[in-house]
């Protein structure tokens, strides 16, 4: 676990963005959300540091359904094709996108075992857009990556709900890597309906492999 | 976390560049306007590939250059050597880097870095046993990376299109220019003897070889978890492209609207 842990980390670092993060714009932190993050890390933690691989990765698909708004991230990942969606198409993509990114963010959080994290501050780039920013608590002594930010995009509903919409290190976002990969498939497939269905059938091989 | 663009570092594998990590420069407002103003040249998604079809085959053949040699190599170089080792390499490695490093921050004026980068290199050369160890950041002087990729974005220079090179994988049209500079900027270049020639493609092995062994288990689980491992790729290159330039500071204005777009409205 502690070394899928380290390797995730190092994966991070290996990016060439390790640093200091910086909060760059005058906007005040959402005290808030930094506890509704806060609150879903501490949850997290135990479930990371499960001895059983298989529970540890149940327990976090639960935990990612619970939080994070997949529906949200799927519109937007579309990029501009999400209009161009028949409703057909919309029924069966959407499902399917939560199976899918449900995996990925799985995946992805499932390289923090053993690790805990623990927010640092927040960025308001609206009333209802905020990054909260984290990083791992308690680091290795002398490890070089002590200093990557994990951010988590945290949107706000009119009802005043909050909601993970995206997640990121060091300024690499996964939503924004994601719209990039469907966009390009939709593209590469004709665009329009036909390049959805494409990317549908594209997703269904993944999820079925 | 596969997520992120260890990626990044796979493209820096191959331009030579890996070992260099960031660090936020001062906190003077100035420099974080212009290190956030600079980084802004540089988009990210499809609509940044108008050569997608060139780079979908350069990057075919990369990758089997990549999974038939680089792979073996690495996997060879791990079982061989110690972790400690490694790191040691790796810091060897960076500190030969440094001329490249000072020339690009001295054309861009960043003369509090250079003179970071210089100490880090007389440091390291000295009681960091050659450059094997990297006691300059423990007593805190961190790495940073330069090229002169960056430099032009300083300079104004707008990032041109995603351009995947031969060999040297994902990069820009200006990164790919600065790459070729940045060449000229090591002394090793100049030098036109049997020995000198060795040494480059001795380093050159080296820094690939030592760059990519980190990335082998990153790399497979992106590509494991992509949809278009070329895309992805794509995406995380300029990405972590668009922060290295800005000097390692966030800029979360530029980030796309994932909530308030009209069409998100049903959703609620």
């Amino acid at each position: 676990m502690r070394s899928l842990a380290r390797r995730s980390v190092f994966r991070l670092a290996a990016a060439g963005a390790a640093a200091f993060c910086f909060a760059t714009q005058p906007a005040a932190a959402d005290q808030a959300v930094e506890d509704y993050v806060q609150g879903i890390l501490d949850e997290a933690a135990p479930i990371l540091a499960g001895a059983d691989h298989q529970t540890m990765l149940d327990n976090i698909e639960a935990l990612v359904d619970e939080y994070v708004d997949m529906r949200r991230i799927g519109r937007f990942v579309l990029g501009q094709y999400a209009r161009r969606m028949s409703e057909e198409q919309e029924a069966e993509y959407y499902p399917l996108f939560h199976r899918y990114a449900k995996k990925i963010y799985r995946n992805t959080l499932s390289d923090y075992a053993g690790e805990s994290l623990v927010v640092t501050g927040s960025v308001d780039r609206s009333e209802r857009d905020i990054i909260v920013n984290s990083k791992i608590k308690n680091p290795e002594p002398g490890s070089s990556y002590a200093n990557t930010v994990i951010h988590w995009r945290v949107y706000r509903s009119r009802d005043g709900d909050l909601s993970i919409v995206d997640a990121g290190a060091d300024n690499v976002w996964l939503a924004i890597e994601q719209r990039s990969q469907f966009t390009s498939i939709i593209a590469n497939n004709g665009g329009g309906e036909k390049g959805v269905d494409a990317l549908i059938a594209e997703i269904k091989t993944r999820l079925e492999g | 976390m596969r997520l992120f663009a260890y990626i990044a570092a796979s493209c820096l594998v191959l331009s030579g560049a890996a070992e260099a990590q960031l660090s936020g420069a001062g906190d003077d407002p100035e420099d974080i306007a212009r290190d956030l103003e600079t980084a802004d040249t540089s988009p990210d998604g499809a609509d940044a590939d108008p050569w997608e079809g060139f780079n979908r085959k350069m990057f075919a053949i990369n990758d089997g250059f990549d999974q038939h040699l680089m792979i073996p190599a690495a996997k060879a170089y791990r079982t061989v050597t110690h972790k400690k080792q490694r790191k040691g390499i790796r810091n060897f490695l960076a500190n030969l880097r440094t001329p490249v490093i000072l020339v690009n921050d001295l054309l861009q004026g960043e003369f509090s870095r250079a003179g970071d980068t210089m100490g880090r290199f007389v440091i390291n050369s000295t009681i960091g046993f050659g450059g094997m160890g990297d006691p300059a950041e423990r007593l805190g002087i961190e790495q940073h990376s330069e090229d002169f990729g960056q430099t032009l974005a300083v300079w104004g220079v707008d990032s041109g299109p995603y351009l995947v090179l031969p060999f040297f994988g994902p990069s820009t049209l200006r990164d790919g220019f600065g790459a070729g500079v940045d060449l000229t900027a090591d002394p090793a270049f100049w030098v036109r003897t049997d020995p000198a020639t060795y040494f480059r493609f001795s380093r050159a092995g080296a820094n690939i070889v030592s760059a990519r062994e980190p990335l082998i288990e990153p790399l497979a689980d992106i590509r494991t978890d992509s949809l278009d491992f070329y895309a992805s790729i794509r995406s995380f290159y300029l990405q972590s492209r668009k922060r290295e330039i800005s000097n390692g500071r966030t800029n979360y204005e530029d980030l796309p609207d994932i909530g308030e777009f009209e069409e998100f409205d049903d959703l609620e």
